[in-house]
């Protein structure tokens, strides 16, 4: 079943198109990456899928919901941990969590049920009655991350999920993000080659608010006709540049 | 409901666990309570300046200290709208409604609190003066006087909080809490002053809502309408208004 899917999906500030006629579809339980360097457009395209910012054109479908249309539906379907740590400050992780899981409306029961499988997921034991604002990047990371994850959506959305955080850190968000595979649909975007090949089962190649490639890293490999991630990123980037789409 | 309630939850946590609102919001007006009714002692019997009363001191005072709450709504406000933590909510099934109600509500209730805390002091004064100038009759209408301006600071905090960002936003509502003490004769005899004075005091909530306050902790119930529906009249617009802001200003975010 098909859980994201958008059709020329365009968003236009005024001169510059942030992004321009963007064509994606992605499976039910698919971990896909979008990466692309600062300014390629991956945040907006984040924006558009999750009701966040309005296209300026085209079409864009959360589990079979359009976003234009139907926004309360698709809102209640997704989670979305922003690039910037939004989590609130003077909240304890635990009552952050809870405000997280009670705006979905869940009960008292259900919603410390899910606290225990977020605090198990991110190992978040020792912070739980910790205040977010004296919380680590990597610790408020996972907290953000755990928010969006408690509503129990069926597409989580992550925007640079580890960006600013130590190698350690990341290395741990890694390993929870890895263990969604499958579970959930997650889409995130990046602009770590490492991070996008260590998780992703397909990675979209996006620069100047375009997608230039889509596949897993061998058919992206392939494609390019480099080896590696990175070499086959910079082959791609560089031939959209000049015009030709790869 | 659900999610009025937590995000209520949220807002009144948030502002419970910042000191800073103790201080502006119970410290500052109860010892501006303490110091005015020490220079009251000094104020000779024959000059006949009754202001500084604690009849009527107490009423003036309430209504200074629910000025902060406006602040503190703002910074709330203006905080949330420049960080993630809104986007956040924004993607949720939250709709503007449960975040104006969200946002308004808990510091509702607290600016009741304060209220009761605030007379609460001024009748522990008059008993530790020695004098029998207010009753808890005229205390708790009083309290119900200054509901309707305390709604009126709480809308301007969330409107000023969606149009301005939190460096902007404090300074303009500094500029508030100055110009409600000075126009709502909570220091000075406006009605005494009259002229342009006066005029100003009678086209703002501020001194109407002091004057309701002054009378009913008096028990002089005959006047007191005219003030109470003046201040309701503020409270009731500003918070349409605040609340069409917050929506646009939301619908532009999202734009």
């Amino acid at each position: 079943m098909t859980a994201v899917q958008a059709k020329g999906l365009t968003k236009k500030y005024k001169a510059k198109t942030a992004v321009d006629s963007l064509d994606l579809t992605v499976e039910e339980g698919e971990l896909f990456a979008l990466l692309g360097v600062n300014g390629a457009g991956k945040t907006t395209t984040i924006r558009m899928l999750t009701c966040l910012s309005k296209p300026t054109a085209g079409e864009a479908y959360i589990c079979g919901h359009k976003t234009a249309s139907e926004s309360a539906e698709v809102k209640a379907l997704v989670g979305i941990s922003p690039q910037d740590t939004a989590v609130a400050e003077n909240l304890t992780v635990k009552e952050n969590l809870t405000l997280a899981a009670r705006i979905y409306g869940f009960s008292r029961e259900k919603t410390e049920q899910r606290i225990r499988e977020m605090t198990e997921l991110f190992n978040l034991g020792e912070v739980l009655d910790s205040r977010a604002k004296t919380l680590s990047g990597g610790w408020k990371r996972k907290v953000s991350i755990a928010m969006a994850l408690i509503s129990e959506p069926k597409v989580l959305f992550l925007d640079e999920p580890t960006l600013g955080l130590d190698v350690l850190a990341r290395r741990e968000l890694w390993c929870a993000i890895e263990s969604l595979k499958g579970k959930i649909t997650v889409i995130l975007t990046t602009h770590y080659m490492e991070e996008a090949e260590q998780l992703s089962d397909r990675i979209a190649i996006m620069t100047g608010g375009k997608i230039h490639a889509i596949g897993t890293l061998q058919e992206l490999e392939q494609i390019s006709g480099e080896t590696g991630l990175e070499n086959a990123f910079v082959k791609i980037a560089e031939s959209s540049m000049g015009g030709a789409s790869v | 409901m659900n999610r009025i309630l937590a995000f209520s939850s949220r807002n009144i946590k948030e502002l419970l666990r910042d000191p800073l609102s103790y201080i502006f919001c119970l410290g500052f007006p109860l010892v501006m309570l303490v110091i005015m009714s020490i220079v009251n002692q000094s104020i000779p019997a024959e000059a006949n300046m009754t202001i500084f009363n604690i009849e009527n001191l107490s009423a003036g005072i309430a209504m200074f200290g629910l000025s902060f709450v406006m602040l503190f709504t703002c910074l709330t406000v203006s905080k949330d709208r420049s960080g993630a933590f809104l986007t956040r909510l924004y993607a949720s099934p939250m709709r503007s409604a449960d975040f104006i109600a969200g946002y308004m509500l808990p510091v509702l209730v607290l600016a009741l609190i304060q209220l009761v805390i605030s007379f609460a002091a001024s009748l522990l004064a008059t008993v530790i003066l020695g004098e029998n100038t207010m009753n808890i009759g005229g205390v708790l209408l009083a309290i119900v006087m200054l509901l309707p301006v305390a709604i009126f600071f709480i809308a301007a905090g969330l409107l000023f909080g969606s149009l301005f960002n939190e460096k902007s936003a404090p300074g303009l509502c500094s500029i508030i809490i100055s110009l409600a003490t000075i126009l709502g004769g909570v220091f000075f005899d406006a009605e005494s002053a009259g002229g342009i004075m006066l005029d100003v005091c009678n086209a703002l909530p501020f001194f109407h809502a002091v004057k309701a306050a002054r009378l009913a902790v008096a028990l002089q119930l005959e006047d007191i309408g005219v003030h109470l529906l003046i201040t309701l009249a503020y409270a009731v617009v500003f918070s349409v208004l605040a609340s069409v802001v917050f929506r646009s200003k939301m619908r532009a975010d999202l734009a």
